[in-house]
């Protein structure tokens, strides 16, 4: 992050303390290496690194069929998001309403839907709807899950955002004769969401992490791919190990964007 | 004209901030409302636009009831000015001045070239025009605050301690360009400040409060000046430490005002015999550098020698 905060958080380090860092990051760094070294030795000796077992990562057939994997899972991620960012809008905006009953049944549905394991939310489309005669594609049975969970999140995000707000901005958008509704939408809101902008991506990268519960209703995500490759070449270790590698990628990405986003603002904000 | 009449403010809690409170303010004057922290002043102000509404009593507008206008259209036909400026940051200096306008229905193009013209008003570079509020200096800032205020035009402009966040150097010159503007417009200004110097400067009427929005002397800064109403206004106006004792020396056959500490403060201007100080100020040689034309501020500098 920035150094700035970091100066303002903590005080500078001096010689001695400076030389005690470098031991203590030359010595995790050996560690890292070592436990490394041991999990690499460890695979040596039972085969794992045979070039045989990694090459075919190479061939196009498995490249398409992780890629199929991979293309399900930003869809179902890219979908899942694109309605619980505004419902979770909706929803903060519903808990900060001054009608109650409103406020209290946005209140009650984000705390269930934030408390419940997701998982266990996937399971209900999965088991129980289907035996009241209710059944989704399984395309849906991971999508609406994942909805229902993010918009849930992302609410408290989003309160949290407008919260954030000076509260002077409310003032002055009432002296200045902005309705309640007027002063939300073009004062209030459009500051909380650039401050909540950075937040919100990150909240992408668990959606994208949550989209692996495919397996649970065999939706073709990227981590259902992979079980399926594992189940036919046998090749557990390396199949996984690729396809963390794909998840580490996109996500690296998205953070480092999320990262460069707040730092434009934050030079916007300070600029001049 | 605003009236009050009557009014009482009092919090859930038991909080008493007004307790009978009656004024009448002309039209077209300035009326600063001084007081230290706790005098109400502020609450005051917001009942005219009723961003606080009294417990009890009423504040009309033109013998019209506040209470009986739709909240959101009076406060679009009010210009208000706050401290720290209360500028939108997501917009540009632009967009923050014709905000109202824009809202009352003006059209967007005709906003603009308003703002446009108010921005040299209030003397703002056009320039800025395109800027964000965080990219401007405090005083700056202050000003798109006040042209924001007039961008609708206003009859009554509230301002609520508009300079309190501003280096005492911007200060004074936002209070010289403030004075210059009312002589123009002749808006009914309510001014609150706890700056009594501030309220001398600005008001053509200052109405001095203590706690719980009690008037401790209405009147004109040169009446107030002149006949403290008791030992509060005195203490407050800091007559009671001669801080306001000005004497006339004669000094090479002109007569030099001299403060308190015996610092030479101005010149009495030429009017050889005395009195007739027009405001226009065409006849009088503008000697004294701090002279505002006219009004209360020559008032204050000709108090009698003791």
């Amino acid at each position: 992050m920035s150094s700035t905060a970091t100066q303002v958080l903590f005080d500078a380090p001096g010689p001695k303390g400076r030389r005690r860092i470098l031991l203590l990051s030359v010595l995790s760094v050996v560690a890292i290496l070592a436990l490394l070294a041991g999990a690499l030795w460890q695979f040596r000796s039972n085969g794992q690194l045979d070039p045989g077992k990694w090459i075919v990562y190479l061939r196009v057939d498995y490249l398409a069929f992780l890629g199929q994997g991979l293309w399900g899972t930003l869809k179902v991620t890219a979908l899942a998001a694109v309605v619980a960012f505004p419902l979770g809008l909706l929803l903060a905006l519903a808990r900060l309403s001054r009608f109650r009953v409103l406020s209290t049944l946005a209140a009650v549905w984000i705390e269930f839907y934030r408390g419940i394991p997701m998982l266990l939310v996937v399971y209900a489309f999965l088991l129980a709807l289907p035996a009241f005669g209710v059944t989704f594609p399984r395309f849906w049975m991971l999508v609406i899950p994942m909805i229902l969970v993010s918009s849930a999140t992302t609410a408290e995000v989003f309160r949290a955002g407008i919260n954030a707000v000076d509260r002077g901005q409310h003032e002055a958008a009432a002296a200045i004769g902005l309705s309640r509704r007027d002063a939300m939408a073009s004062v209030i809101l459009p500051q909380a969401v650039r401050l909540v902008l950075p937040s919100l991506i990150l909240a992408l990268v668990t959606l994208l992490k949550d989209s692996t519960l495919g397996y649970v209703v065999s939706y073709n995500e990227l981590q259902f791919q992979g079980k399926t490759l594992v189940s036919i070449t046998r090749y557990l270790v390396q199949t996984y190990l690729v396809v963390s590698v794909i998840y580490i990628v996109i996500n690296f990405l998205l953070t480092r964007i999320a990262l460069a986003l707040d730092a434009r603002m934050k030079a916007r904000a300070a600029a001049g | 004209m605003i009236g009050f009449e009557n009014v009482r403010k009092e919090y859930p809690g038991g909080t008493l901030a007004v307790e009978d409170f009656t004024l009448e303010i002309a039209s077209r004057e300035a009326v600063a409302l001084v007081g230290t922290s706790g005098s109400g002043k502020t609450t005051l102000m917001r009942m005219i636009n009723r961003m606080v509404d009294p417990t009890s009593g009423r504040v009309t507008i033109d013998g019209e009831d506040v209470a009986a206008m739709d909240p959101v259209r009076l406060r679009r036909s009010i210009g208000y000015v706050m401290q720290a400026s209360g500028l939108l940051p997501h917009r540009t200096v632009l967009d923050n001045i014709t905000t109202v306008p824009v809202l009352r229905g003006t059209a967007k193009g005709e906003a603009r070239e308003r703002a446009r013209e108010l921005m040299d008003t209030v003397g703002l570079d056009p320039e800025l025009a395109s800027r964000y509020p965080a990219q401007l200096s405090g005083g700056q800032q202050q000003r798109v605050g006040v042209a924001r205020g007039l961008a609708a035009d206003p009859n009554i402009l509230l301002m609520d301690e508009p300079f309190g966040a501003v280096d005492p150097i911007v200060r004074e010159e936002l209070q010289s360009e403030l004075q210059r503007l009312q002589r123009d417009l002749r808006k009914t200004i309510v001014f609150v400040t706890h700056d009594i110097d501030e309220a001398f400067r600005i008001g053509d009427c200052v109405v001095i409060l203590r706690p719980g929005g009690r008037i401790a002397q209405v009147g004109t800064p040169q009446e107030i000046l002149a006949g403290p109403a008791d030992d509060f206004v005195a203490s407050f106006v800091g007559a009671d430490r001669g801080a306001r004792t000005l004497h006339v020396e004669r000094v090479d056959g002109r007569d030099v005002v001299v403060d308190a500490d015996g610092r030479a403060a101005g010149v009495l201007a030429g009017a050889p015999a005395g009195g007739g100080n027009g405001s226009s100020g065409a006849g009088s040689r503008g000697t004294g550098s701090h002279r505002a034309d006219g009004g209360h501020e020559g008032g204050r500098g000709q108090e009698p020698p003791r």
